[in-house]
């Protein structure tokens, strides 16, 4: 067994209960979501149209197209598009800062490091076990989701009539549309929490890491709603993370290469991170 | 061989210098105690032994190499002076975990030393007393018989008995030819284990004296009582003293190596009573840092 997997084994087992909250918690506020879809649909009679509002419509994921009376347009904007994303932001930012800075603002992370282990160890470990916990969180949020759906008609094709009449039939949710929509939201998470990875690293303090990573999330979204009200700063809004997540609306639209950001931003925060980590001096 | 070699070892933040230029070495098998206030920079230079901090300039060797070396870290035993471990980890977690990512310990050793320290092995980390803490450290520090071991106040919770405990402990260790750099503000502990001292001021090292140095300086101050005040001049032939003064009929002095020709001088003029005053560690340490109160 490699120092790598010891360590990593022992920072999952550190996690364990937190990991367990989460992802319940995350589920939870998922399936409760979901039930509401019967009465939700039932008490609008299909009248949840596309806002004319561009706030509300960036706010819930609006985009062209998107019914939010059919199955997968109501989890797509009543959940996967603002609240899954924003949890597991939170859950991978706290992972993040967690990763290193955290241990080395309890001092932990010292006394690891005066073991036979290298920086380039910790730093991998402790990027895998940020990794595999937003992971196990989405696995359990995507199990809890499908297997209740059912209960909630959000597996049945529905019936919808247009402004001018016509109707057509939407099909129910189904697993892939679960695990795109999973996926995506996930890959928002690790973008963010690869920001306080970076910064913790870098750093070694957590308040840096939680304050860059924090302003990263609500910034961007700050940034890519008003922008989307006033028309304006348009080019600003790709370094927001909400652009490519809202505007390609993957669960309802399908997997497009735009949710490959996060996981690039991931790689490049890693290395740098672990670079700069490698240079500088430990806090006490 | 120098099993820690310190050159020009510099260490600074900005405008602030925590270690400067030290020069210094530690012999196989002695026990080095590094004495100063707090803030002098011996925590500094320790975590540099370990490659924590990156000296500024100047460079340090440990075991022959460098801390960044994780063979040369396999061969440390460190205490810090704050331990912190992952807040759920065991006693027995601990020696499991940091034992599979070092030098694996022997099971035997292990259950003897916990036994020996009346560790708790099974309480969490964070549910321990600050002495309990310590035990598991001194426990980790110990356990893989390591060559070289850097003791940030190691007995700082420990009752006297346990501290008696670990000052057995370093002295099986020395004896086992293994190397120890100690950092403490008990002196005792330093007076009993340490070999030679180096005393920190402002990052500098300002003395290092060897015990035989200290004991040496231990002969000590000699007060006398007289019936009537002596004359000052009483004790000029006699040899090895100095520093005689007198104050009614008390005359004090100071005596570098065998008392017996104060004592006879004393007797022919009839002192009527002797009190006697050794310098200890604890003196020079004051006397070393008195003064630079004012300057901090």
């Amino acid at each position: 067994m490699s120092d790598v997997w010891r360590i990593y084994v022992r920072w999952m087992r550190d996690r364990r209960r937190s990991t367990i909250w989460w992802s319940v918690g995350i589920t939870i506020v998922s399936v409760v979501t979901a039930a509401f879809y019967p009465s939700l649909t039932s008490a609008t009679s299909g009248g949840l149209g596309a806002s004319d509002n561009a706030t509300m419509s960036s706010v819930l994921g609006l985009g062209a197209g998107i019914d939010p009376s059919t199955p997968v347009g109501f989890l797509w904007s009543f959940n996967y598009s603002n609240q899954l994303p924003w949890l597991l932001m939170a859950l991978g930012i706290a992972l993040g800062t967690a990763a290193i800075a955290g241990d080395e603002s309890d001092g932990t992370l010292e006394y690891l490091l005066a073991k036979p282990v290298t920086r380039t160890q910790v730093a991998s470990a402790r990027f895998a076990g940020m990794v595999t916990v937003l992971v196990v969180a989405s696995i359990v949020n995507l199990v809890g989701v499908a297997a209740t759906m059912p209960f909630f008609d959000l597996t049945d094709p529905v019936t919808v009539t247009a402004v001018d009449g016509s109707t057509s039939t939407a099909a129910g949710a189904d697993l892939s549309d679960l695990l795109i929509g999973g996926l995506s939201a996930m890959a928002v998470g690790l973008g963010s929490g690869a920001v306080a990875y970076f910064v913790g690293a870098a750093t070694g303090r957590r308040g840096y890491a939680l304050g860059v990573a924090s302003g990263f999330a609500v910034a961007g979204y700050v940034l890519y709603t008003l922008s989307n009200v006033t028309g304006s700063l348009d080019w600003l809004t790709w370094a927001s993370p909400w652009r490519w997540f809202i505007d390609d609306a993957m669960m309802v639209n399908g997997l497009t290469l735009d949710v490959l950001w996060p996981f690039v931003l991931a790689v490049v925060a890693l290395l740098a991170g672990w670079q700069l980590f490698l240079r500088r001096d430990l806090r006490s | 061989m120098a099993v820690i070699e310190a050159n020009g070892l510099t260490k600074r933040w900005g405008d602030f210098t925590a270690v400067d230029s030290l020069d210094l070495s530690v012999a196989e098998g002695e026990c080095y105690a590094f004495l100063g206030r707090n803030g002098a920079g011996k925590s500094t230079t320790a975590r540099m032994l370990l490659d924590f901090l990156h000296p500024t300039s100047g460079s340090v060797r440990v075991l022959g190499g460098s801390g960044r070396d994780p063979e040369v870290r396999a061969r440390i035993g460190y205490l810090p002076g704050d331990l912190n471990l992952p807040r759920t980890i065991t006693g027995d977690e601990a020696i499991r975990y940091f034992g599979s990512v070092g030098r694996p310990p022997d099971t035997a050793r292990v259950d003897e030393l916990a036994e020996r320290l009346g560790m708790n092995r099974r309480r969490p980390f964070h549910q321990l007393s600050t002495g309990g803490r310590r035990k598991v450290g001194l426990v980790l520090a110990f356990m893989t018989d390591p060559d070289l071991l850097v003791l940030d106040e190691p007995t700082s919770g420990l009752d006297p008995v346990l501290q008696d405990t670990f000052r057995d402990l370093v002295s099986e260790r020395k004896a086992q030819g293994a190397t120890v750099w100690l950092t403490s503000h008990v002196m005792s502990d330093v007076e009993h284990v340490a070999d030679r001292v180096g005393l920190i001021d402002r990052g500098r090292l300002a003395q290092q004296l060897t015990m035989d140095d200290l004991r040496r300086q231990t002969t000590g101050d000699i007060q006398l009582t007289f019936p009537e005040p002596p004359p000052s001049g009483a004790f000029d032939q006699v040899p090895g003293v100095s520093h005689v003064q007198v104050v009614g009929r008390d005359l004090s002095l100071h005596v570098d190596g065998p008392v017996t020709a104060v004592l006879a001088r004393a007797a022919e003029l009839g002192a009527t009573g002797i009190r006697t005053h050794q310098r200890e560690l604890e003196d020079i340490f004051l006397e070393t840092y008195s003064g630079s109160e004012t300057d901090r």
